[in-house]
This record gives structure tokens, C-alpha cells and sequence, in this order.
């Protein structure tokens, strides 16, 4: 693994859960961030479940992605050959990737959500209930998505590594945004909020402050990565 | 022909991923089957399944799994109401105990004009009671209504009205949410089993000794007693009785309580009783009440 790659997968990670938040940048997973922010420890447990969620969306989605979906990706082009067309020709399945994408997520958590209630009932209880509500939440999809464009692109084709930081990084961000969430409306509970504002109106004005304030880290990717480069060499 | 292979292909990969997810989801779904008790399967049918957490737990699952272990009450389902505890109780085998629907009940019975002034420049303060209560010259009685309306502008079901300077329940809407009770700066509102539909109340708040209840109400509590010998169902707190509501019933005997009362301290409140409403039954309603603008407060003077 070179120098750059190391560079570039901690971009991303930096990237995708502060500069770039899922939540406070993109505006993607608002319902959960709305949902369950009332009490800190909820609001944890369901940010952990969506970073569970969104690394095995990712994992599968690249997998997918690179070997089927993306134009040129070499399980259709080869059937394409076997079918006896032309070389010139590539098949681009990625008009597929939502349909693709929300069955294979459904599927798997489906799949990990019997798994862990069989042999880990302990951890089934902690975030068990929030699995069956985020498995094909706007977050996850827009993190599918975002590999899609990433695949898409032949001259930056990204690998699983990047994809998995991708992953990872929001929902490492999902999970810093809704606990300051929580936190914060922890406090409003005893505060004397406007009666009109009591409510939504509150958690969406703390909300859009929150996003503000993430802007404030605009920019900063670039001396993130000239930072990295320099500690590195 | 490119169109036409992609067309089949996406087709065949969606086949492929339909069959593939059903034969592995249901694999597992024999593979990873978790025993579940028929009681705990029984109950989680039988509550509502609508996860408000209104029980105090995560979800109706959770509910279930304590309602069969026997350590949560059966009848924290709001939702599901009596029926829904009926039916937990029958697949639990246990019996449960009725419960009463809390309703507000407002500890003062004097209106505006018989709520005597106090000797001192009449209030021309803000008009809700937060405000009055914070200065002592609003009216003779330190305790009782204010009549000014904080109750029932809190109220969201219309359920509570100042009628003649007084809070009145209106007790066909009142839901028992209590809001009029936090909104009350004197706290004279409290909520009170209504184990029937009448219910006798303390109808006053004054703790104050005779002569000073004298001074400032005409009908206040002027603790004598009286009641706490007559009946075993009350007691005197300080300078005024209170009502054992675990013990109430219908057939108490309060009668003689209430018939000594000297003043008017002990009412009943909630539905009228049939021998009252055949006694109104003749009089007729005004055509039209008028709004006593001296005693509520009407929110449109907040925003001009």
C-alpha cells in the first residue's frame, strides 16, 4: 500500500464524517437524526447500528458494483463475448444499482438481524430494534451511491479499502451527529423553549445550527491531506 | 442487439438475486430459529404493535417479555386500553386489578364575587395568573383561583373554562394530561381517581385558621373538623380535611360529612346527579351568555 493510498483512505474517512457529514452536509438520514436524538444513549446505540449497516451496505454495493453494475465491469462483458458480441460494445448495467442496491441491503440485514437475535441475544437487544428501521435508510443508499460515482469513473476507480472508509467514516459521522443531537435536546427538555417552537420546530432550528457550524469545516480536507503527506514522509 | 442482452441480463441478475436472497433468507430463517414461548408470542399478538414506548419500554417486544416474566404491571398499554390489559390478563393467567381514569379536580369552590378583594389598589398587572400570583393584592385569598385563565388556555381539549371567576372542569373532555395542573402557579389543581361518576372533593385550599378564612371567603375551609369525626374516610391536614381516595367508594359514608359541612368545602364534581338535573330541568338557558372580559383573558391582547 503506498504512501497515497494511505493519504487518500484517511481523506476519505476525515471527509465523510466531519466535512463532509452525512447528516449535517449532505442532509441524507434525517429521519432517524430527527427520530431517535431524545435521549443519548438511544441516539448512540442507533448510530452504531447504522455504521454497522452502512460497512456491510458498502462492502456489498462495491462488490456488486465492481463486478456487475459499473459500465465495463467484467461479469457482463464477458457473457457479452460468450454471447458472441462485439469487442467494441460495453454492457452498462448500472440502471440497476437502486433496484440492486435496496434488494441486496434489505437482504443481508435481514440476514445478520436473524443471526445475531440466534447466537448474540445480548446484542440483538442493544440494537436489534433499530436494524429492522435503517435497512435501506437514505444514508445507506446515498453512501451505495456514492460508490456508484466513484466506480463510474474509470480514471479514479476506487477499491474495496476506499469504499469500506467511505463506510465507515459516515457512519462514524452519523453516530458524532445524532449523540450531539441528543445531548443537546437532552438539555432543551429543561429549558423554557417559545410554546409555537416546542418540539419539531426546536430540534429542526438546533438542527440547521448544527449544519452551520459543520460548514465551518469546509476547506479543511486539503491541509488534512497536506498534513498526512508531511507526517508520513 | 446490445439493448436486447442488456435488457435479458438485467432481468436474469434480478432472477438470480431474487432466488438467491429467498433460498438464503430462508435457510436461515429455519437455521437461526430462536424458541419463543407460545405465552410471549400470545402477548406480543395481542398488544397493538404500535412501539410508542408509552409503557416505559423499547417497543411492544419488550413490553411483552416483562408482561410474561410478571415484572411490568398489564396495564401500562395506553393504546390498547382496558381491553388490551383484559386480554394479557387472560393469557397470563393473572387477574388485574381495575384502574381509575385520573382527572383534574380544581380545590377552590368560590367565584369571582365571592373571592372578597384585598384592602389594597386593585391588580392592574397582566391579566394571566402567573403574573397576579407573583403580587400579594390581587384578591383577599392567597390560595384559592385566580380566575384568570392559565388553565385553560394550557388545556387542549377544551375541558377546563373559567366560569363566574372560577376554573371549572368540564369533565366529558377532560383526558386527565394534567397540563392545567402544571400550569396552575397556586397548585390547586390535582388529580383525583374518579372511581365513579361523581366524586366528592375538598373544595378549598386554604390552610389558613378560621378567623383568616373568614377575613377573605365566605364559604373556604374553616377547619373544624367536622368531617374527619363523621367520616372514616377523612382526615384534617394541618387546617384542612383530606379524602382517602384508596378507600373510597361510592357507598362511603360521607353523606353525614357533607350534610355538617358548615361551609361549602366538600363538594361532588363530575357528572350531575338525576335527581339535580330534574330539578334544572325546568330552567331555561339564556339565549345568550355573555363573556365576563373582567376575569378572562383573551390571547389575542398578546399579539396586538
Amino acid at each position: 500500500m503506498t504512501m497515497d493510498s494511505i493519504t487518500l483512505l484517511i481523506q476519505i474517512f476525515v471527509s465523510a464524517a466531519i466535512i463532509n457529514n452525512f447528516v449535517l452536509h449532505y442532509f441524507v438520514g434525517i429521519c432517524p437524526f430527527l427520530g431517535v436524538s431524545r435521549r443519548v444513549d438511544t441516539a448512540f446505540g442507533m448510530g452504531c447500528a447504522v455504521t454497522f449497516v452502512i460497512s456491510i451496505a458498502s462492502l456489498l454495493s462495491w462488490t456488486l458494483t465492481y463486478y456487475i453494475l459499473r459500465p465495463g465491469a467484467p461479469l457482463p462483458a464477458w457473457l457479452w463475448r460468450v454471447a458472441g458480441g462485439a469487442e467494441s460494445v460495453t454492457v452498462d448495467l448500472s440502471v440497476l444499482s437502486y433496484i440492486v442496491y435496496i434488494f441486496v441491503i434489505a437482504a443481508s440485514v435481514q440476514f445478520v438481524e436473524m443471526y445475531v437475535r440466534r447466537f448474540s441475544p445480548k446484542l440483538y437487544k442493544s440494537f436489534g430494534v433499530f436494524l429492522p428501521l435503517i435497512t435501506t435508510n437514505c444514508a445507506i443508499l446515498f453512501t451505495c451511491l456514492e460508490i456508484l460515482k466513484q466506480l463510474q469513473d474509470p480514471m479514479r476507480l476506487w477499491g474495496l479499502a476506499e469504499a469500506l472508509t467511505l463506510g465507515l467514516g459516515g457512519g462514524a459521522g452519523f453516530t458524532l451527529a445524532i449523540t450531539v443531537m441528543a445531548g443537546i435536546r437532552e438539555e432543551l427538555e429543561l429549558r423554557d423553549v417559545p410554546r409555537p417552537l416546542r418540539g419539531a420546530g426546536i430540534t429542526l432550528i438546533v438542527a440547521g445550527i448544527l449544519a452551520m457550524a459543520c460548514m465551518g469545516f469546509a476547506g479543511v480536507d486539503k491541509s488534512i491531506e497536506t498534513t498526512v503527506q508531511y507526517l508520513l514522509h | 442487439m446490445a439493448t436486447g442482452f442488456t435488457l435479458l441480463l438485467a432481468a436474469c441478475l434480478l432472477l438470480v438475486l431474487a432466488v438467491a436472497a429467498a433460498a438464503v433468507l430462508g435457510w436461515a430463517d429455519r437455521a437461526f430459529h430462536v424458541e419463543v414461548s407460545p405465552q410471549l408470542e400470545a402477548i406480543l399478538s395481542a398488544l397493538p404493535g404500535a412501539n410508542c414506548g408509552g409503557c416505559g419500554f423499547v417497543g411492544c417486544a419488550e413490553y411483552a417479555e416483562a408482561a410474561a416474566a410478571g415484572t411490568a404491571s398489564l396495564t401500562l398499554c395506553g393504546p390498547g386500553g382496558a381491553s388490551c390489559a383484559q386480554a394479557l390478563a387472560q393469557i397470563t393467567g393473572s387477574s388485574i386489578t381495575p384502574t381509575f381514569p385520573y382527572r383534574a379536580v380544581v380545590h377552590c369552590a368560590a367565584t369571582g364575587r365571592q373571592r372578597l378583594p384585598a384592602v389594597k389598589p386593585p391588580y392592574r398587572g397582566e391579566l394571566t395568573c402567573a403574573a397576579a400570583n407573583l403580587v400579594a393584592g390581587f384578591q383577599g385569598c392567597t390560595y384559592g383561583c385566580l380566575g384568570l385563565g392559565d388553565c385553560a388556555s394550557a388545556c387542549r381539549y377544551d375541558a377546563i373554562h373559567v366560569v363566574d371567576g372560577l376554573a371549572v372542569v368540564d369533565y366529558a373532555n377532560c383526558t386527565g394530561c394534567k397540563a392545567c395542573a402544571k400550569a396552575c402557579p397556586r397548585n390547586i389543581i390535582s388529580m383525583v381517581p374518579f372511581k365513579s361518576d361523581r366524586m366528592l372533593v375538598v373544595a378549598c385550599c386554604n390552610s389558613d385558621n378560621a378567623p383568616a378564612v373568614r377575613a377573605v371567603c365566605p364559604i373556604g375551609c374553616i377547619s373544624c373538623s367536622t368531617c374527619s369525626k363523621k367520616s372514616s374516610l377523612m382526615h384534617m391536614e394541618g387546617n384542612l380535611p383530606v379524602i382517602d381516595y384508596d378507600a373510597y367508594r361510592d357507598e362511603s359514608d360521607f353523606v353525614e360529612a357533607l350534610a355538617k359541612c358548615p361551609r361549602e368545602s366538600l363538594i361532588f364534581v363530575g357528572e350531575p346527579h338525576p335527581a339535580d338535573l330534574v330539578k334544572v330541568a325546568g330552567e331555561e338557558l339564556p339565549a345568550r351568555i355573555e363573556a365576563d372580559f373582567q376575569t378572562t383573558v383573551d390571547d389575542t391582547q398578546w399579539w396586538g
